[in-house]
């Protein structure tokens, strides 16, 4: 009964019409922002944060564009994977070890279908989770104080550091070098730190600066050390029909993935790059040697997609109820809520259950959206690919200087921006992940103050911090969490590191 | 290895600066054990140790451009400063319609086609977000048309 | 570094948002849908509804180190602007006693008046063996383990409430009270319903919902007399301590401007405070009347922070 009168609220928001109408164009957006080579859900999503902001929408519509905007990058990412073999955000990669093969065979259409439905089948029944289960977690609560939210952070990093990257000194280099960059300004505290006397300083290092300087100007600089060319061959696509067969042979490919990625975007820190990658190895084994994978199978390309869209769903679950991102694009939705000062974690959803509802059934609309959209609209999106580097690339620029420019009106920050950029660039040769250093500036003055929140409160006695069962388990995982991947890289040699 | 080596070091000397930074930090009086100080020790430290590691275990080389490339993305980089810093005095169009066409020739050397870009580009980008957007951008220099 | 600064800000904020000439202009020193933001748009809107201000009011947001960097605009750029103003509370002239902003101070602006207030309340877990603000104090005294939780920073205005109540009950070392400062009210209130603090220390308006479903019990309010709506709970005074902390909701408007100019805002403000509109505005938003103007509000503004110094002295935010 509260779930339906929840759903009902949800509804309500989200069914209005302007509502609606931001949904679709989010939609729209999305899929265009991730079909173009090089934009993902995470810089496509970070450069519209700014200017979002800007146009004075109100904490729900933003959030309502922004999330379709990440549901449909989701949906066009898979259009370049297929055709291109290049995968528009890290957790798309899976999809390309079956899909490419499939288009080279003439089948392009057949994958691009089949890619559609089970992202929405993955979506949807993550978004169904997410809804009778984020009740259950917002009750928690109460039981958070402190010492469990310092714990809770620490989780995040270690668990986030190990599927980030391959080298753990490298994320948790990365983790400490954003906690340090949120030690500037003025804390809670009210002292100021690390400001050389500098105003600009003193409020610290607005993360919407360092997100699109890290993803979106850093992705220049990679284009322009390659010179624009972009190696792969794109495949021609003829005609789209639906394959009804392929569709029902891979029906219980797109649940089993779906089950999987869900469980697997939950986990803090986990995202949607393992609930891919579970999924897509799940079913290999599943199959066993019958199956053809990695040479155009269709169900290579249902169970990734499946479960990468189920991450992505399973991924907002700790990220609204614990205020824990579990992927770079749960990451830049976090800052979003930040700056709509709407803060996440187990009292959101009795702050402002419109905005989680509304948030919600936005998915559940924005699921039917794309299936709607994609099918038939595959082949005006293809078109889009064609876009050369030379023309989106110095757009995405100027797009990302606007829109810092027009939020925060000063030169140091577009300057900041440019030195992420830079620093991004050198971090992405070096092969250290950038996700943890947002992940940093974002929880670092939360994580710090729980630290010493909890000292306050125990008159500086450290084993206040393990003194309840919720923070003794919570370190556990965390320990584990760091240290589990040193020795599962032994057993799966992932093909390259996971930035997302 | 040397990219590694190197990085690991620049961050020890810049862990260093940042404990003695924090060493001169204003301490309050009211009562929080721990204090504005204690944290940024932490992270120091972590950083010292992450670093060590890196020096000592250092990853395979990263593959660093030639020496063109490097002077191509420094370019980059300044002609970003220099927008950066002309988009107030001289308005969006012009300094756009530059800094794109010349990023895109970057891209691609092809000077007619870039030209094309940028002035596309900031044509096309100032109606997006002046009309579309209603960002209050400021199109030319002030006195030249308002 | 700071002049450049100020003249970017400035510059910034008319070339991005422009600005209409002749009109009056509101300074909101942060971003939307905050209190002072709200305190612009509202005061703004019935300005203008009820015709104290012949042409609409326009809102500027003018985020930055708490309110420092539209009060250094204010002060360094517009000094004589008599079509400006600007939201300011409690926090404004608490940063300002706190020497937050950078060397400013109170009495480079001139405050023209407050027309709203959040009482300040102080309230435990419906399950706590406390009922009374003198059964607090007492517990305090005694060295029970007390600690409190507020949604403003230490040093900050829920912090000085406390002390306040507990210097009045009679708390020698107010220095050793527990406070953690946390992100706004509600999260104070998880915290303290949650067990990990005895007490909740905060504005009335964020914690409405709580004390209405009874998952917390309100020990006093730190009112003159008690609140419209509120009436079971007890005032500080009642209890004999002699506290009053009410967050207000109001404005400043710069030094250099004529005593007609000050004196002509004061009354347009008092219009406002009694407007049918405003009335409604308050009560949707969880706040009770609380209306000073012209130079009545000054001089308390100037009573305010002079005690806020020594209170802050005391606990040593500042030297």
């Amino acid at each position: 009964m509260d779930l339906l009168s929840n759903l009902a609220l949800g509804f309500s928001v989200a069914l209005s019409p302007y509502t609606l109408m931001l949904s679709v164009i989010g939609c729209f957006l999305g899929t265009i922002i991730g079909a173009l080579p090089g934009l993902g859900p995470s810089n496509g999503v970070a450069i519209l944060i700014p200017i979002t902001f800007t146009m004075g929408f109100d904490a729900t519509q933003a959030l309502v564009l922004l999330t379709s905007v990440y549901y449909g990058a989701m949906y066009g990412g898979r259009i370049s994977s297929i055709l291109l073999n290049i995968p528009g955000d890290e957790p798309a990669l899976m999809t390309t070890l079956d899909g490419y093969p499939m288009a080279k065979q003439g089948k392009a259409g057949d994958a691009l279908v089949i890619s559609g439905v089970a992202s929405f089948v993955g979506a949807f029944i993550a978004t169904i989770f997410l809804m009778l289960l984020a009740p259950y977690i917002a009750r928690l609560a109460y039981k958070f104080g402190p010492a469990e939210y310092f714990a809770l952070y620490l989780l995040a990093f270690s668990t986030l550091g190990g599927i980030a990257s391959n080298n753990q000194a490298k994320a948790a280099m990365a983790s400490l070098i954003g906690l340090g960059i949120a030690t500037i300004g003025q804390g809670a505290s009210g002292t100021s730190r690390f400001t050389f006397g500098n105003l600009h300083l003193l409020d610290g290092i607005d993360f919407l600066v360092a997100i699109v300087g890290l993803f979106a100007i850093s992705e220049v600089f990679v284009f322009i050390e390659s010179h624009g060319k972009s190696s792969s061959i794109g495949v021609k696509l003829d005609k789209v029909t639906i394959p009804f067969r392929l569709l029902g042979q891979t029906f219980g490919t797109m649940i089993r993935g779906s089950l999987i990625g869900f469980v697997a975007g939950i986990l803090p820190g986990a995202g949607a790059s393992l609930g891919s990658f579970m999924a897509y190895m799940a079913e290999k084994s599943w199959v066993g040697s019958k199956g053809n994978f990695g040479k155009g199978d269709p169900r290579g390309v249902a169970a990734p997609e499946a479960g990468n869209n189920a991450a992505a769903g399973g991924a907002l679950v700790p990220m609204l109820t614990l205020g824990v991102p579990g992927s770079g694009t749960t990451a830049v939705l976090l800052a979003l809520l930040m700056t709509l000062n709407i803060t996440p974690g187990p009292t959101l959803f009795t702050d402002r259950p419109e905005v989680v509802w509304g948030l919600i059934a936005t998915l559940l609309i924005a699921n039917f959206v794309l299936l709607a959209m994609n099918v038939p609209m595959v082949k005006v999106f293809v078109k889009i690919l064609m876009v050369p580097p030379a023309i989106l690339l110095p757009g995405v620029t100027m797009i990302s200087f606007v829109g810092i420019y027009s939020l925060t009106g000063s030169y140091f920050d577009l300057l900041l921006m440019i030195g992420f950029g830079v620093l991004g660039w050198i971090f992405r040769k070096m092969d250290i992940p950038t996700v943890p250093v947002i992940l940093g500036i974002l929880l670092g003055s939360n994580m710090e103050n729980a630290l010493r929140r909890a000292m306050t409160l125990s008159d500086g006695d450290p084993s206040y911090l393990f003194s309840s069962p919720i923070a003794v388990v919570l370190w556990i995982l965390a320990v584990v969490g760091f240290v589990a991947p040193i020795f599962m890289r032994r057993v799966i040699r992932k093909p390259q590191a996971i930035t997302d | 290895m040397t990219g590694d080596r190197i990085f690991g070091a620049v961050m020890i000397l810049l862990a260093l600066g940042y404990i003695l930074s924090a060493s001169t930090i204003q301490v309050p009086l009211f009562p929080d054990p721990m204090g504005p100080k204690a944290f940024p020790y932490l992270i120091a430290g972590g950083v010292i140790v992450a670093s060590l590691v890196m020096i000592l275990r250092p990853d395979p080389e990263a593959e660093w451009p030639v020496m063109r490339t490097l002077a191509a993305l420094v370019f980059a980089a300044v002609v970003m400063v220099a927008y950066a810093y002309a988009i107030k005095p001289l308005g969006f169009l012009v300094p756009t319609a530059i800094a794109a066409g010349i990023l895109s020739y970057q891209l691609s050397p092809r000077p007619l086609a870039a030209a094309l870009s940028g002035i596309g580009l900031s044509v096309g980008l100032f109606v997006l977000f002046r009309y579309a957007l209603g960002l209050g951008l400021v199109p030319l220099p002030k006195g030249w048309l308002g | 570094m700071t002049i450049t600064f100020r003249a970017l800000v400035a510059s910034a904020a008319i070339s991005v948002f422009g600005t209409a000439a002749f009109a009056v202009e509101c300074i909101a020193p942060a971003n939307p849908g905050g209190g002072w933001d709200f305190t612009c748009r509202q005061i703004g809107k019935i300005l203008y509804d009820i015709g104290q201000v012949d042409q609409p009011v326009q809102v500027t947001n003018m985020a930055g180190a708490g309110g420092g960097v539209a009060y250094s605009h204010v002060v360094g750029e517009r000094n004589d602007d008599s079509d400006l103003i600007v939201a300011a509370s409690s926090a404004t002239t608490t940063r300002l006693a706190q020497n937050a902003f950078a060397g400013m101070t109170a009495d480079q602006v001139r405050f023209v008046g407050a027309i709203a207030g959040d009482p300040g309340v102080i309230v435990v877990a419906k399950d706590s063996p406390l009922n009374t603000l003198n059964d607090l104090v007492e517990a305090v005294k005694n060295g029970e383990d007390v600690s409190f939780a507020g949604g403003s920073a230490a040093g900050g205005f829920d912090h000085l409430k406390v002390l306040q109540v507990l210097k009045a009950g009679g708390v020698d070392d107010i220095r050793a009270v527990k406070y953690i400062g946390v992100d706004g009210g509600a999260d104070a209130i998880t915290q303290t319903i949650g067990g990990f603090t005895t007490a909740m220390t905060g504005d009335m308006s964020e914690i409405v919902g709580f004390i209405q479903s009874g998952e917390v019990k309100a020990l006093g309010v730190l009112t003159e007399e008690r609140v419209p709506g509120f009436e079971d709970i007890p005032t500080a005074k009642e209890q004999g301590l002699d506290v009053v902390a009410v967050n207000w909701r109001g404005l400043y408007v710069p030094k250099g401007i004529s005593d007609e100019q000050f004196n002509a805002w004061a009354e347009k403000l008092q219009a406002v405070a009694d407007s049918a509109e405003w009335q409604e505005a308050m009560a949707a938003n969880g706040l009770a009347p609380f209306t000073k103007v012209g130079s009545d509000f000054q001089s308390w503004v100037d009573d305010v922070v002079a005690e806020t110094v020594v209170l802050s002295k005391e606990i040593g935010v500042i030297q």
